[in-house]
Protein backbone atom coordinates (compact mmCIF):
# COMPACT_ATOMS: atom_id res chain seq x y z
CA UNK A 1 0.00 0.00 0.00
CA UNK A 2 1.72 3.19 -1.11
CA UNK A 3 0.95 6.80 -0.29
CA UNK A 4 -1.38 7.22 -3.24
CA UNK A 5 -3.58 4.38 -2.07
CA UNK A 6 -3.78 5.82 1.42
CA UNK A 7 -4.67 9.21 0.02
CA UNK A 8 -7.45 7.77 -2.16
CA UNK A 9 -8.87 5.75 0.74
CA UNK A 10 -8.87 8.77 3.05
CA UNK A 11 -10.60 10.81 0.35
CA UNK A 12 -13.28 8.14 -0.11
CA UNK A 13 -13.94 8.04 3.63
CA UNK A 14 -14.17 11.84 3.90
CA UNK A 15 -16.46 12.30 0.89
CA UNK A 16 -18.69 9.36 1.87
CA UNK A 17 -18.88 10.42 5.49
CA UNK A 18 -19.67 14.02 4.67
CA UNK A 19 -22.45 13.16 2.22
CA UNK A 20 -24.04 10.77 4.71
CA UNK A 21 -23.82 13.44 7.39
CA UNK A 22 -25.54 16.03 5.19
CA UNK A 23 -28.12 13.53 4.08
CA UNK A 24 -28.98 12.36 7.60
CA UNK A 25 -30.95 15.55 8.36
CA UNK A 26 -33.80 14.41 6.11
CA UNK A 27 -34.21 10.98 7.64
CA UNK A 28 -36.53 11.62 10.56
CA UNK A 29 -40.27 11.30 9.93
CA UNK A 30 -41.35 11.92 13.54
CA UNK A 31 -42.06 15.42 14.83
CA UNK A 32 -42.29 16.66 18.39
CA UNK A 33 -45.42 17.59 20.32
CA UNK A 34 -44.49 21.26 20.30
CA UNK A 35 -44.38 21.27 16.51
CA UNK A 36 -47.59 19.33 15.99
CA UNK A 37 -49.61 22.02 17.76
CA UNK A 38 -48.83 24.52 15.02
CA UNK A 39 -49.21 22.11 12.12
CA UNK A 40 -52.31 21.62 9.98
CA UNK A 41 -51.49 18.58 7.91
CA UNK A 42 -51.26 14.87 8.60
CA UNK A 43 -48.16 14.23 10.66
CA UNK A 44 -46.42 11.54 12.69
CA UNK A 45 -45.85 12.47 16.31
CA UNK A 46 -43.79 10.63 18.86
CA UNK A 47 -44.17 10.84 22.60
CA UNK A 48 -44.02 8.91 25.84
CA UNK A 49 -47.28 7.27 26.78
CA UNK A 50 -48.69 8.67 30.02
CA UNK A 51 -49.57 5.55 31.94
CA UNK A 52 -51.80 6.49 34.85
CA UNK A 53 -55.04 4.53 34.75
CA UNK A 54 -57.38 7.47 34.40
CA UNK A 55 -55.82 8.91 31.29
CA UNK A 56 -56.19 5.86 29.03
CA UNK A 57 -59.90 5.36 28.58
CA UNK A 58 -62.82 4.95 26.21
CA UNK A 59 -65.57 7.58 26.13
CA UNK A 60 -69.28 6.98 25.50
CA UNK A 61 -68.76 7.04 21.71
CA UNK A 62 -66.13 4.28 21.96
CA UNK A 63 -63.32 6.68 21.20
CA UNK A 64 -60.02 5.80 22.82
CA UNK A 65 -58.37 8.70 24.67
CA UNK A 66 -54.85 8.93 26.00
CA UNK A 67 -52.07 11.44 26.57
CA UNK A 68 -48.59 11.67 25.18
CA UNK A 69 -45.79 13.61 26.84
CA UNK A 70 -42.48 14.84 25.48
CA UNK A 71 -39.18 15.37 27.29
CA UNK A 72 -40.14 18.85 28.42
CA UNK A 73 -43.43 17.70 29.96
CA UNK A 74 -45.62 19.11 27.20
CA UNK A 75 -48.82 17.08 26.89
CA UNK A 76 -50.82 16.06 23.84
CA UNK A 77 -54.35 14.71 24.14
CA UNK A 78 -54.98 12.02 21.55
CA UNK A 79 -58.23 10.47 20.46
CA UNK A 80 -58.50 7.39 18.31
CA UNK A 81 -61.56 5.73 16.82
CA UNK A 82 -60.75 2.11 17.06
CA UNK A 83 -59.71 -0.82 19.16
CA UNK A 84 -56.95 -0.34 21.66
CA UNK A 85 -53.87 -2.14 20.27
CA UNK A 86 -52.86 -5.29 22.09
CA UNK A 87 -50.46 -4.69 25.01
CA UNK A 88 -50.94 -0.95 24.60
CA UNK A 89 -50.08 -0.20 28.24
CA UNK A 90 -46.71 -1.86 27.84
CA UNK A 91 -45.56 0.61 25.21
CA UNK A 92 -42.91 3.08 26.36
CA UNK A 93 -43.14 5.36 23.36
CA UNK A 94 -46.00 5.77 20.95
CA UNK A 95 -46.15 7.21 17.46
CA UNK A 96 -49.52 8.55 16.36
CA UNK A 97 -50.35 9.43 12.77
CA UNK A 98 -53.12 11.93 12.17
CA UNK A 99 -54.13 15.59 12.45
CA UNK A 100 -54.24 18.18 15.22
CA UNK A 101 -57.61 19.94 15.41
CA UNK A 102 -59.44 21.75 18.24
CA UNK A 103 -56.84 21.07 20.96
CA UNK A 104 -57.03 17.36 20.16
CA UNK A 105 -54.93 15.06 18.08
CA UNK A 106 -57.12 12.78 15.97
CA UNK A 107 -55.11 9.67 15.29
CA UNK A 108 -55.77 7.48 12.28
CA UNK A 109 -53.11 5.04 13.30
CA UNK A 110 -51.16 4.12 16.41
CA UNK A 111 -47.69 2.55 16.39
CA UNK A 112 -46.01 1.34 19.54
CA UNK A 113 -42.46 1.02 20.69
CA UNK A 114 -42.29 -1.77 23.21
CA UNK A 115 -39.34 -2.43 25.46
CA UNK A 116 -37.57 -5.42 23.97
CA UNK A 117 -35.63 -6.82 26.83
CA UNK A 118 -35.27 -10.32 25.45
CA UNK A 119 -35.91 -11.80 28.87
CA UNK A 120 -37.73 -14.98 29.72
CA UNK A 121 -41.46 -14.53 30.34
CA UNK A 122 -42.25 -13.81 33.97
CA UNK A 123 -38.75 -12.84 35.08
CA UNK A 124 -39.27 -9.08 34.92
CA UNK B 1 -18.38 -33.31 3.53
CA UNK B 2 -18.44 -29.61 4.33
CA UNK B 3 -21.90 -29.28 2.80
CA UNK B 4 -23.22 -32.18 4.81
CA UNK B 5 -21.88 -30.90 8.11
CA UNK B 6 -23.18 -27.42 7.32
CA UNK B 7 -26.63 -28.84 6.60
CA UNK B 8 -26.61 -30.75 9.89
CA UNK B 9 -25.39 -27.63 11.72
CA UNK B 10 -28.16 -25.54 10.15
CA UNK B 11 -30.84 -28.09 10.99
CA UNK B 12 -29.55 -28.29 14.57
CA UNK B 13 -29.57 -24.50 14.83
CA UNK B 14 -33.16 -24.25 13.64
CA UNK B 15 -34.13 -26.98 16.08
CA UNK B 16 -32.30 -25.09 18.85
CA UNK B 17 -34.22 -21.91 18.07
CA UNK B 18 -37.55 -23.70 18.36
CA UNK B 19 -36.66 -25.98 21.23
CA UNK B 20 -34.45 -23.97 23.58
CA UNK B 21 -35.51 -20.37 23.20
CA UNK B 22 -38.01 -19.52 25.93
CA UNK B 23 -40.99 -17.28 25.14
CA UNK B 24 -39.84 -13.73 25.80
CA UNK B 25 -41.45 -11.15 28.04
CA UNK B 26 -44.01 -9.29 25.96
CA UNK B 27 -42.91 -10.88 22.71
CA UNK B 28 -43.78 -14.49 23.43
CA UNK B 29 -42.86 -16.86 20.63
CA UNK B 30 -42.37 -13.94 18.25
CA UNK B 31 -38.90 -13.49 19.71
CA UNK B 32 -37.78 -16.31 17.41
CA UNK B 33 -37.87 -13.95 14.43
CA UNK B 34 -34.95 -12.13 16.06
CA UNK B 35 -32.78 -15.24 15.72
CA UNK B 36 -33.03 -14.88 11.98
CA UNK B 37 -33.31 -11.11 11.73
CA UNK B 38 -30.25 -10.14 13.81
CA UNK B 39 -27.73 -12.62 12.29
CA UNK B 40 -28.67 -11.90 8.66
CA UNK B 41 -28.37 -8.17 9.33
CA UNK B 42 -24.94 -8.59 10.89
CA UNK B 43 -23.72 -10.88 8.12
CA UNK B 44 -24.92 -8.50 5.41
CA UNK B 45 -22.67 -5.82 6.93
CA UNK B 46 -19.81 -8.31 6.96
CA UNK B 47 -20.51 -9.12 3.30
CA UNK B 48 -20.44 -5.47 2.26
CA UNK B 49 -17.13 -4.94 4.03
CA UNK B 50 -15.64 -8.08 2.49
CA UNK B 51 -16.80 -6.91 -0.91
CA UNK B 52 -14.89 -3.67 -0.37
CA UNK B 53 -11.83 -5.56 0.88
CA UNK B 54 -11.67 -7.77 -2.24
CA UNK B 55 -12.36 -4.70 -4.38
CA UNK B 56 -9.33 -3.08 -2.78
CA UNK B 57 -7.27 -6.23 -3.40
CA UNK B 58 -8.41 -6.16 -7.03
CA UNK B 59 -7.26 -2.57 -7.46
CA UNK B 60 -3.88 -3.56 -6.05
CA UNK B 61 -3.37 -6.68 -8.14
CA UNK B 62 -5.82 -6.55 -11.09
CA UNK B 63 -6.62 -10.23 -10.58
CA UNK B 64 -10.09 -10.87 -11.98
CA UNK B 65 -10.80 -13.66 -9.50
CA UNK B 66 -10.67 -11.04 -6.72
CA UNK B 67 -13.28 -9.02 -8.57
CA UNK B 68 -15.47 -12.12 -8.76
CA UNK B 69 -15.28 -12.64 -5.02
CA UNK B 70 -15.98 -8.95 -4.44
CA UNK B 71 -19.12 -8.98 -6.58
CA UNK B 72 -20.31 -12.27 -5.11
CA UNK B 73 -19.88 -10.87 -1.63
CA UNK B 74 -21.90 -7.77 -2.58
CA UNK B 75 -24.60 -10.00 -4.06
CA UNK B 76 -24.83 -12.06 -0.89
CA UNK B 77 -24.83 -8.92 1.21
CA UNK B 78 -27.75 -7.69 -0.86
CA UNK B 79 -29.68 -10.93 -0.39
CA UNK B 80 -29.01 -11.00 3.37
CA UNK B 81 -29.97 -7.34 3.62
CA UNK B 82 -33.22 -8.10 1.80
CA UNK B 83 -33.88 -10.97 4.24
CA UNK B 84 -33.27 -8.60 7.15
CA UNK B 85 -35.66 -6.04 5.63
CA UNK B 86 -38.44 -8.54 5.06
CA UNK B 87 -38.11 -10.29 8.43
CA UNK B 88 -37.89 -6.83 10.00
CA UNK B 89 -41.10 -5.73 8.30
CA UNK B 90 -42.92 -8.81 9.56
CA UNK B 91 -41.51 -8.24 13.05
CA UNK B 92 -42.60 -4.59 12.84
CA UNK B 93 -46.15 -5.57 11.90
CA UNK B 94 -46.36 -7.84 14.92
CA UNK B 95 -44.82 -5.44 17.44
CA UNK B 96 -45.27 -1.81 16.29
CA UNK B 97 -48.43 -2.40 14.30
CA UNK B 98 -47.37 -1.70 10.67
CA UNK B 99 -45.22 -3.43 8.09
CA UNK B 100 -43.65 -0.26 6.82
CA UNK B 101 -43.61 3.21 8.34
CA UNK B 102 -40.51 4.89 6.86
CA UNK B 103 -38.91 4.70 10.25
CA UNK B 104 -35.26 5.89 10.26
CA UNK B 105 -34.20 2.24 10.45
CA UNK B 106 -36.31 1.36 7.47
CA UNK B 107 -35.21 4.38 5.44
CA UNK B 108 -31.54 3.61 5.98
CA UNK B 109 -31.84 -0.07 5.06
CA UNK B 110 -33.85 0.95 2.01
CA UNK B 111 -31.04 3.27 0.93
CA UNK B 112 -28.56 0.48 1.52
CA UNK B 113 -30.54 -1.82 -0.77
CA UNK B 114 -30.59 0.92 -3.42
CA UNK B 115 -26.85 1.51 -3.16
CA UNK B 116 -26.06 -2.15 -3.75
CA UNK B 117 -28.83 -2.51 -6.33
CA UNK B 118 -27.11 0.23 -8.29
CA UNK B 119 -23.85 -1.71 -7.98
CA UNK B 120 -25.35 -4.52 -10.04
CA UNK B 121 -26.87 -2.11 -12.53
CA UNK B 122 -23.37 -0.67 -12.94
CA UNK B 123 -21.84 -4.10 -13.43
CA UNK B 124 -24.33 -5.22 -16.00
CA UNK B 125 -23.94 -2.03 -18.01
CA UNK B 126 -20.22 -2.55 -18.74
CA UNK B 127 -19.09 -5.18 -21.19
CA UNK B 128 -15.32 -5.01 -20.93
CA UNK B 129 -14.29 -7.30 -18.09
CA UNK B 130 -11.37 -5.24 -16.78
CA UNK B 131 -13.23 -1.92 -16.93
CA UNK B 132 -16.22 -3.52 -15.21
CA UNK B 133 -13.98 -4.87 -12.47
CA UNK B 134 -12.20 -1.58 -11.92
CA UNK B 135 -15.29 0.64 -11.84
CA UNK B 136 -17.27 -1.68 -9.62
CA UNK B 137 -14.29 -2.01 -7.27
CA UNK B 138 -14.21 1.77 -6.85
CA UNK B 139 -17.99 1.86 -6.41
CA UNK B 140 -17.81 -0.89 -3.81
CA UNK B 141 -15.19 1.04 -1.84
CA UNK B 142 -17.36 4.15 -1.86
CA UNK B 143 -20.50 2.30 -0.82
CA UNK B 144 -18.90 0.49 2.09
CA UNK B 145 -18.15 3.89 3.62
CA UNK B 146 -21.89 4.57 3.75
CA UNK B 147 -22.60 1.24 5.49
CA UNK B 148 -21.49 2.14 9.04
CA UNK B 149 -23.38 5.45 8.85
CA UNK B 150 -26.55 3.82 7.58
CA UNK B 151 -26.46 0.82 9.87
CA UNK B 152 -24.78 2.01 13.05
CA UNK B 153 -24.79 5.81 13.29
CA UNK B 154 -28.02 7.26 11.91
CA UNK B 155 -30.51 4.81 13.47
CA UNK B 156 -28.95 5.35 16.89
CA UNK B 157 -29.07 9.10 16.53
CA UNK B 158 -32.80 9.45 15.85
CA UNK B 159 -35.82 8.22 17.69
CA UNK B 160 -36.86 4.97 16.10
CA UNK B 161 -39.53 2.40 16.80
CA UNK B 162 -36.83 -0.21 16.34
CA UNK B 163 -35.76 -1.62 19.70
CA UNK B 164 -32.33 -0.78 21.06
CA UNK B 165 -29.81 -2.85 19.16
CA UNK B 166 -28.04 -5.55 21.15
CA UNK B 167 -24.81 -3.61 21.01
CA UNK B 168 -26.35 -0.48 22.44
CA UNK B 169 -25.29 2.86 23.83
CA UNK B 170 -25.01 1.59 27.38
CA UNK B 171 -22.72 -1.19 26.24
CA UNK B 172 -24.80 -3.74 28.07
CA UNK B 173 -26.24 -6.81 26.40
CA UNK B 174 -29.77 -7.15 27.68
CA UNK B 175 -30.60 -10.69 26.82
CA UNK B 176 -31.47 -13.85 28.63
CA UNK B 177 -28.35 -16.10 28.73
CA UNK B 178 -29.97 -19.03 26.89
CA UNK B 179 -31.23 -16.68 24.18
CA UNK B 180 -27.82 -15.08 23.87
CA UNK B 181 -26.15 -18.47 23.46
CA UNK B 182 -28.63 -19.55 20.78
CA UNK B 183 -28.24 -16.18 19.05
CA UNK B 184 -24.46 -16.60 18.91
CA UNK B 185 -24.89 -20.11 17.46
CA UNK B 186 -27.30 -18.71 14.84
CA UNK B 187 -24.79 -15.98 14.02
CA UNK B 188 -22.04 -18.56 13.64
CA UNK B 189 -24.27 -20.72 11.46
CA UNK B 190 -25.27 -17.90 9.10
CA UNK B 191 -21.66 -16.74 8.89
CA UNK B 192 -20.57 -20.28 7.95
CA UNK B 193 -23.24 -20.45 5.25
CA UNK B 194 -22.08 -17.09 3.94
CA UNK B 195 -18.41 -18.11 3.72
CA UNK B 196 -19.29 -21.47 2.21
CA UNK B 197 -21.15 -19.81 -0.65
CA UNK B 198 -18.65 -16.97 -0.99
CA UNK B 199 -15.56 -19.15 -1.34
CA UNK B 200 -17.13 -22.07 -3.10
CA UNK B 201 -14.91 -21.56 -6.16
CA UNK B 202 -12.15 -19.26 -5.12
CA UNK B 203 -10.12 -19.02 -8.31
CA UNK B 204 -12.87 -19.11 -10.85
CA UNK B 205 -13.74 -15.91 -12.68
CA UNK B 206 -17.48 -15.32 -12.81
CA UNK B 207 -18.88 -13.61 -15.84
Amino acid sequence: MNKRHVFILVLIVLVGGYSMYEFSASLNPYITIRKVKVSHSTVQVKGHLVKDEASIMYDAQHMLHFNLMDETGELLAVSYAGEKPRDFERATDVVVIGKYENQQFHADKILMKCPSKYQKEGTL
Amino acid sequence: MINLSLTVFTAATIWGVFYFVPPAEGLGGLVRIAFFHIPVAWVSVLAFFLSAWWAFRYLQTSRLSYDSISSRSAAMGFVFCLCATISGAVFAKLTWGAYWNWDPRQITIFILLFIYGAYFALRSSIVDRAVKAKLSAIYSLFSCVAVPFLVFVIPRYYFSLHPEPLLNKNGSIQMDSVMLLVLLICLCNITCIFFRVLYRRKNVIDE
